[in-house]
């Protein structure tokens, strides 16, 4: 075996060098043996990591038929569960430098150390089981690791149960008190006490496991596992435990999950009554039925029902202070962050800017339609009064346009215009000048006539020396302008109007003797004029004479 | 030395007797015939078709003040159709001529005598003329209907242009001529092309009558 082993190893060694000698450039070109050697000595190099890997599925490299790719995926396969068990190794011994030694002895194969190893490691695998519930993530890790560790701790296991079956170490240990369980249920009732919530994670997680052997929901427990996470990581890092946990986290592995069998039956009571007793933060109503459907098969005492619903009270208190207020408690609250006409519902409270709208009642018209028919009778409206607009200044002339054709030429226009700059009195009278002119006029006449009927300012009439027929008209109309009295003085002195004897009598009032009198005076003067006439003929009657008698 | 001196007192003595200067040349002002090196000056005007006619029959009313009172000869020449402007020997100033010549062209333009024969009368007045289209460019229809307004009905509104500002105005087709001193055609002129540009007439009426009655209120 030596020799064989020692060969190989020196094939493997001298592949090695081959394949470290090759200069860079080498590697540029493909090259058949290159790649041949390569092959051999990571195969090599598998089977040398395979003892490190026992749950890997390949016993080895495959690498005839196989391209690199493929042969990469299967190195990978084996390499990364190992890496992450690696890096634990190392963190761990970061953290406790004593255990490489330890290690090294039990490299090193004595026994002895090893169950003193394993006493220490019990605990870590006590815990590492524990914790092995949780995990999403690295599953196949969480295997390979367990596994691993599983390996190396069987050993201890293994002695424990002896331990455990035949009572041989303790003497005080037997089926139904076991000192290790014991220690358990200590730590937890310490760690309730104080709050620590890691222990109630451990706890239930133990319980969770057990539930999953109970009921075998893996949904169940991923939830679990989350919570379990998530309390574990807000949890201080003062206990070293807290690690311990943390990898056991992330080891899971079928035990985990499922649990191993033979621990199923004698912690069950342990786990009922734990679970019983625990302060569950937990939001798993799974759990929470559990313990509520042990607890009425146990009968509880009324204080303990009073206490639970005390309890419960609390519990949803401090449920509801975690969760985010209502969007009435929240202060200013836009109507996207509130749900649809939730306004309506809440009774708010704010201040008016603007007046109400006055109620329009009976009572209110009837007291309007009082007060309009009081303003009516009394004639007070409030109309608006124009305010007289008192006259600043004379107003302006407005010029009128002159729409015709202007008779006369441009020449005459300018030439009156200059004529007006020089001599302004010479200047013709304008058009607006004539017109004011009989404008004036008018007006006079008009003031003359309403200042007689007004006889307060009394102006005789302007005196015009013109040739004027005078009718005979009664004079006070001429001259008294207030028909005072009626008088019958005429324009006219008497000669005037009659000129003649005064004897004027007509034919009826004359006496026989005047009649007569008036006849002869005819007659007289008949016969004179017709003597006159005679007279006259006869003279113009010479040459002939016709003397008729 | 001594001799330059004696020179020089003896030129002394010679200036310090008043002697008898020389007379101050009297220039009379050139007469226009004897302006431009004693040549005879021209103007002639064009007679356009239209105006044929009642140039024929005011003749004598253009011929009268022109040959009379600022002595220019004027003929027409039939053949060519032109008024022709001479001066003569006994024309008072020259500017007579350029006178007389805006005169019959102011009156070619369209302007009646009475009215061109101020140009004869006053300095200060001129004729300013454009087109329609230089305000704003109408057609057809639209030009018809500017010089509808310009006018008015019956010639009203131009007849109230020209009162209130004392000028004379033209409307030639699309051609607009006014007569007037410079002041009275800038108003004009607003005016009118206020009404090409296509306000109404009253718009323009009382713009006229508040322009023309600040203009009387400063003299």
């Amino acid at each position: 075996m030596a020799t064989k082993s020692e060969a190989s190893l020196n094939l493997d060694l001298d592949l090695l060098h081959r394949l470290k000698s090759t200069e860079p450039p080498v590697w540029l070109a493909p090259r058949a043996e290159l790649s041949e050697t390569a092959r051999k000595a990571s195969k090599i190099i598998f089977s040398y990591l395979r003892t490190y890997a026992p749950k890997s599925p390949l016993d080895q490299l495959l690498i005839e038929g196989f391209d690199a790719e493929q042969i990469w995926q299967q190195i990978d396969l084996q390499s990364q569960p190992l890496l992450s068990s690696l890096k634990r190794e190392v963190k761990k011994f970061e953290k406790k430098p004593e255990e490489i030694g330890k290690i090294r002895e039990v490299l090193e194969g004595e026994k002895k150390v090893v169950e003193s190893v394993g006493k220490v490691l019990e605990g870590e695998r006590r815990v590492l089981a524990e914790e092995s519930d949780d995990f999403d993530e690295d599953l196949d890790d969480g295997l390979d690791d367990d596994d691993e560790e599983e390996e190396e701790e069987e050993g201890s296991e293994g002695e424990e149960e002896k331990k455990g079956k035949g009572g041989a170490e303790g003497g005080i240990e037997d089926e139904f008190l076991k000192i290790n369980e014991l220690q358990e249920y200590l730590e937890e009732d310490e760690a309730r006490e104080y709050g620590l919530k890691k222990d109630s994670n451990d706890s239930r997680k133990k319980g969770g496991r057990r539930v999953l052997d109970n009921e075998e929901d893996e949904d169940e427990d991923e939830e679990d596992e989350d919570e379990e996470e998530l309390g574990v990581f807000g949890d201080s890092d003062d206990n070293e435990e807290e690690d311990e946990h943390r990898q056991k986290l992330e080891n899971a592995g079928y035990e985990d999950f499922f649990g191993s069998k033979r621990k199923k039956a004698p912690k069950k009571n342990l786990k009922s009554i734990e679970e019983l007793e625990e302060d569950s933060g937990l939001d798993d109503e799974e759990d929470e039925d559990e313990a509520v459907e042990t607890k009425k098969n146990d009968n509880l005492s009324t204080h303990e029902k009073q206490s639970e619903q005390l309890r419960a009270e609390i519990e949803k208190m401090e449920k509801a202070n975690l969760d985010p207020k209502t969007w009435t408690m929240q202060g200013e609250v836009t109507a996207a962050q509130r749900p649809k006409n939730s306004a309506l519902e809440v009774d708010l409270d704010f201040q008016h800017n603007v007046r109400p709208a006055p109620v329009i009642t009976e009572e209110f018209t009837a007291s309007l339609e009082e007060m309009i028919k009081k303003r009516i009778i009394e004639g007070q409206f409030d109309d608006v009064e124009k305010a007289a607009s008192l006259p600043s200044k004379a107003p302006r002339e407005l010029k009128e346009l002159d729409e015709n054709k202007s008779k006369k030429g441009l020449a005459e226009v300018y030439e009156e215009e200059y004529v007006q700059k020089t001599n302004p009195a010479a200047a013709p009278l304008t058009f607006s000048d004539e017109q004011k002119k009989e404008a004036s006029m008018l007006f006079k006449k008009l003031c003359l006539k309403l200042d007689a009927l007004s006889h307060f300012h009394f102006t005789p009439k302007p005196v015009i020396e013109d040739m004027s027929i005078q009718a005979n008209v009664p004079a006070l109309a001429m001259e008294e302008i207030a028909p005072v009295a009626v008088s019958d003085a005429a324009m006219l002195a008497p000669e005037e109007v009659f000129a003649g004897r005064g004897d004027v009598k007509e034919e009826a009032e004359l006496t026989k003797a005047e009649r007569k009198r008036r006849r002869a005076t005819e007659a007289t003067k008949r016969m004179t004029a017709k003597k006159a006439r005679d007279n006259t003929l006869l003279n113009d009657n010479d040459g002939d004479y016709l003397i008729f008698s | 030395m001594q001799s330059s001196m004696d020179v020089e007192t003896v030129s002394s003595q010679t200036q310090n007797e008043p002697g008898p200067l020389p007379p101050k040349p009297l220039f009379e002002p050139l007469k226009a015939h004897e302006m431009s090196d004693g040549r005879v000056q021209f103007r002639k005007v064009n007679v356009p078709p239209h105006r044929y006619s009642p140039l024929k029959k005011v003749w004598m009313d253009i011929y009268t003040p022109i040959f009379e009172q600022m002595k220019i000869d004027i003929r027409m020449n039939l053949k060519a159709r032109r008024v022709e402007l001479k001066t003569r020997a006994d024309t008072p100033d020259i500017s007579n001529l350029q006178k007389c010549a805006d005169f019959v062209h102011a009156f070619m333009l369209g302007f009646d005598v009475i009215d061109a024969i101020a140009l004869l009368r006053l300095d200060e007045l001129y004729v300013e003329s454009f087109e329609i289209k230089d305000v704003k460019t109408l057609r057809g229809e639209h030009l018809s209907r500017a010089i509808g307004r310009l006018s008015g009905k019956g010639g009203k509104t131009k007849f109230a242009i020209e009162n209130a500002t004392k000028t004379r105005i033209v409307i030639a087709d699309t051609k607009i001529h006014i007569l007037g001193s410079f002041a009275n055609i800038k108003i004009a002129r607003d005016s009118l092309c206020s009404l090409i540009l296509g306000s109404p007439a009253g718009k323009v009426y009382s713009k006229l009558r508040a322009v023309t009655a600040r203009l009387a209120e400063r003299f």
